[in-house]
């Protein structure tokens, strides 16, 4: 019995020895990536979109997982707590950028080593198509006037909605009743019920909803129209001074632990630029209301701490900020 | 027309359809029945491999796995007190006591048959009246659905068998669990005691394996060497006049399924629990009393949560929104496939929605064969020495719960709410309402809070909204029907009447 013990020891111990030196070999076993949000969302799709090119690339399969919760925090820390060898990466979106200043975590994606910023999210400001407003500053003038009425669909704080109200909020004022639901899906049906007056969403989840004439788009988060929406104004008709912000929208990026060796983080960025520079990939993500970045390396770092500073500045500015983004450090855009 | 018939008819023409159907109808039942297994997560398991499939394929193995994993819940709720998903806890209710009084073979029979009506009237709902019902679940504002989920906890009243006081307890217990984790307005953490991993809140399916799983695995060790019952499997198809007898009840529980099941936050689990509510309140002579075999309360709660699968296709058919959270996936997997789920779905892509009828129809068809065969084999499951069975059980509990997140954290929640669950059998309490407690505290939460932030907190609006709106008033007027018929207050109305 002992002996057969011991043998299994050595046997194991044996295989450790023979593993740890042979990053050169990488990758000789699956890759798991671990999605920080559920089934069926934007970043799950994005995902399960992007990762068979990835794995055509990488040359092994790439297993995935959803592990939702807490905003993401589950997810991300799963990745955070596992070894540092590539075999295992995160499939983000944005709102880890957040975590320190809304008190959810003490980490972003500073405390990781960023693979692919994968591409950016349009955003449009929607309401339902029986209003009388035909755009942003229609529905501003209406909110100057009845100050606190309007009913706003958010998704709570440290959500998209709330992240563009503060925005808004920063160089004007758009005093509204913040109506919190579980996501797009919910406030989107909500608004088709006409339970609320206006939503900030993504244009992934508004496009179609605008197409049928259930919903009409008051304005683009961007600083010229889009092909998706031509009809709809960017924001910056209504509210040029707004521009310092933008780009500005969500993101999904893939990232592995901090400490993991230069070559395996060569070898997946290689393949994630592979893999979403792919036809399939990139015409997937136009039909989703989505812009492809494609960022790597150093690139990939600048939009993360450029988005973080923005987003966080204009939350503070806007009294949406629970620690202010000074106390963690994050600079003034 | 002659275009919806044959989209209507390609999943029954189709040899390879049709294959693909009936996998995902036996495999949906076996993996339903396996507790912790749910639907959803078969769902969601299930459709990765999908990806690189033609969108016809996909389809129709998804609602194959979604018909069956639906009814597959209720088999391990009827043999073993444990069952397979949320959406079949009612059927445990009665169905348990039929096992152990050796009708094991009769109430699978029966509840079989009864899913099968329950699928298919939800299917013609579906295919009649889709547009105008997701209309109607569109007016539903939050303060509605926040009434509907105040009688939901009312139904407390029928769940708590002996104790109210017990009931309600365990109820406020359930809704404690719920509502465990980031706030969702504000993100504050609740009750997450400084853990990283309770941030995202207690999986309500941890709670049930725990409690109905682990929870009645310990408590039949107490009864390690009472012989198990013999279970009468001879005839096991219910003879038409049983059917005929209880088919008005399933007709008025199949529409309370395909309502709740429509509307968007609200599902078969839900669904289930009232429909068994409405038996108990309506049926005035049950075969047995309720909650000692009845075949009434298995009737019910069956029929609801099949009616319930349709259902949840109105509005993801119609709007691209889902009805409930295996919807919500078979979404983002047409997401995938590069359709548009929306409300252009229909006009894009005008076949989905036939064909999707037509797969139903099928896919229940099948669930009737499948359902109907190996009940013998089954049915002895019970049989089974408790040495065998029990450790069995536990190990089942221990995989769903990983399975869950892969992750052990929830595989030690599981094994606490085992042993909570365990001593709180031992001191009469009923594990239905803590489920029904999970389920509805934070739909609950979330919805007292959008009302009132509609309203500009104004608590003056927010009573008003609720007797003003004619929905809204509807419902209140239920909550004080079901509050006044469950307290003293209605015998003392009757007193003063006779007077």
């Amino acid at each position: 019995m002992i002996k057969q013990l011991l043998t299994g020891l050595a046997l194991s111990a044996g295989t450790l020895a023979a593993v740890s030196p042979a990053f050169a070999d990488y990758p000789e076993r699956n890759v798991e990536g671990v999605i920080q949000w559920g089934a069926g969302g934007a970043t799950d799709n994005v995902a399960r979109s992007l990762t068979p090119h990835v794995e055509e690339a990488l040359g092994t399969s790439i297993v995935l997982n959803n592990r939702p919760g807490g905003t993401g925090v589950i997810g991300m820390n799963t990745v955070m707590q596992k070894p540092a060898n590539g075999y295992t990466v995160l499939y983000g979106a944005e709102n880890p950028q957040l975590y320190p200043i809304m008190g959810l975590a003490d980490f972003d994606y500073s405390a990781m080593t960023p693979i692919n910023v994968i591409g950016q999210g349009l955003v449009v400001i929607a309401a339902p198509a029986d209003k009388d407003w035909q755009n942003f500053g229609d529905l501003l003038d209406y909110a100057h006037e009845h100050p606190g009425e309007l009913r706003m669909g958010g998704t709570g704080a440290g959500g998209l909605p709330s992240t563009v109200l503060a925005m808004v909020n920063s160089v004007d004022s758009l005093d509204v009743r913040n109506v919190t639901f579980g996501g797009d899906g919910p406030g989107i049906t909500a608004m088709l019920g006409g339970h609320i007056d206006f939503m900030p969403l993504s244009l992934a989840a508004a496009q179609q909803h605008i197409a049928s004439g259930r919903l009409k788009g008051l304005a683009v988060l961007t600083k010229a129209s889009i092909e998706e929406l031509p009809d709809t104004p960017p924001i910056t008709d209504a509210l040029p001074q707004i521009e310092s912000y933008l780009p500005w929208g969500p993101f999904w990026a893939v990232a592995v632990r901090k400490d993991t060796p230069e070559e395996i983080v060569a070898t997946l960025s290689d393949a994630y630029r592979k893999g979403v520079a792919h036809e399939d990939f990139q015409r997937f993500l136009a039909e989703n209301g989505g812009k492809a970045l494609n960022l790597q390396g150093e690139e990939a770092e600048q939009f993360l701490e450029r988005w973080q500073s923005v987003t966080a500045w204009a939350l503070q500015k806007a009294g949406s900020a629970k620690v202010s983004p000074e106390e963690v450090g994050i600079p003034k855009p | 027309m002659a275009d919806s018939i044959s989209y209507f008819l390609m999943a029954w023409l189709d040899p390879s359809l049709l294959m693909l159907t009936a996998i995902g109808t036996l495999a949906g039942i076996y993996v339903g029945a396996i507790p912790g297994l749910s639907v959803t997560m078969a769902t969601s398991i299930l459709i990765s491999f999908t990806f690189a499939w033609d969108v016809n394929d996909a389809l129709a193995l998804i609602v194959g796995i979604y018909t069956g994993g639906v009814y597959g819940g209720s088999r391990t709720a009827i043999l073993l007190n444990i069952p397979g998903a949320p959406s079949s806890v009612a059927t445990s209710f009665d169905g348990y006591p039929l096992a152990q009084q050796g009708e094991a073979g009769q109430a699978i029979g029966l509840s079989t048959v009864m899913s099968v009506i329950g699928g298919l009237l939800g299917t013609l709902v579906l295919a009649s009246v889709a547009p105008y019902l997701s209309d109607m679940a569109l007016q539903f504002a939050p303060r509605d659905y926040f009434l509907i989920a105040v009688l939901g906890l009312l139904l407390v009243g029928s769940l708590a068998a002996e104790s109210l006081s017990r009931g309600i307890f365990a109820a406020s217990l359930g809704a404690v669990i719920g509502l465990v984790g980031l706030d969702p307005v504000t993100a504050d953490p609740r009750f997450t005691m400084g853990s990283m991993q309770l941030m995202g809140g207690i999986h309500y399916v941890v709670v049930m394996i725990g409690m109905f799983g682990v929870a009645e695995a310990f408590f039949q060790l107490h009864q390690l060497n009472v012989k198990p019952v013999r279970q009468n499997v001879d005839k096991i198809i219910p003879s038409l006049h049983l059917v005929l007898k209880f088919l008005p009840l399933s007709i008025r529980t199949s529409l309370i399924g395909v309502i709740v099941g429509a509307l968007p936050g609200t599902g078969g689990d839900i669904a289930s629990l009232f429909a068994y509510d409405h038996a108990k309140r309506s049926v005035k002579n049950p075969s047995k009393p309720f909650g000692q075999g009845a075949y009434e309360g298995l009737v019910a709660p069956e029929t609801a949560n099949n009616a319930a699968v349709g259902g949840a296709y109105v509005p993801m058919l119609t709007l691209g929104m889902p009805g409930d959270a295996v919807t919500a996936i078979i979404i983002g997997a047409l997401v995938i496939h590069g359709l548009n789920p929306g409300p252009m779905l229909m006009i894009q892509t005008p076949h989905i929605f036939w064909f999707t009828v037509g797969n139903l129809a099928l896919a229940n068809i099948f669930l009737l064969i499948f359902g109907l065969t190996g009940i013998k084999v089954f049915a002895k499951v019970v049989e089974l020495p408790k040495a065998i069975l029990i450790p069995l059980i536990l190990v089942l509990c221990v995989v769903g719960s990983y399975s869950l997140n892969s992750s052990m954290t929830e595989v030690y929640w599981m094994l606490g709410f085992g042993l909570l669950g365990y001593f709180m059998k031992i001191f009469r309490f009923q594990m239905g309402p803590v489920i029904l407690g999970v389920i509805l505290g934070p739909l609950m939460d979330e919805t007292y809070r959008q009302a009132m932030s509609s309203v500009g907190d104004d608590s003056g609006a927010f009573l008003l909204a609720l007797v003003t709106n004619p929905l809204s008033l509807i419902l209140s007027m239920a909550v004080v029907l079901l509050l006044l018929s469950n307290t003293p207050l209605k015998a003392m109305l009757a007193r003063r009447k006779t007077r």
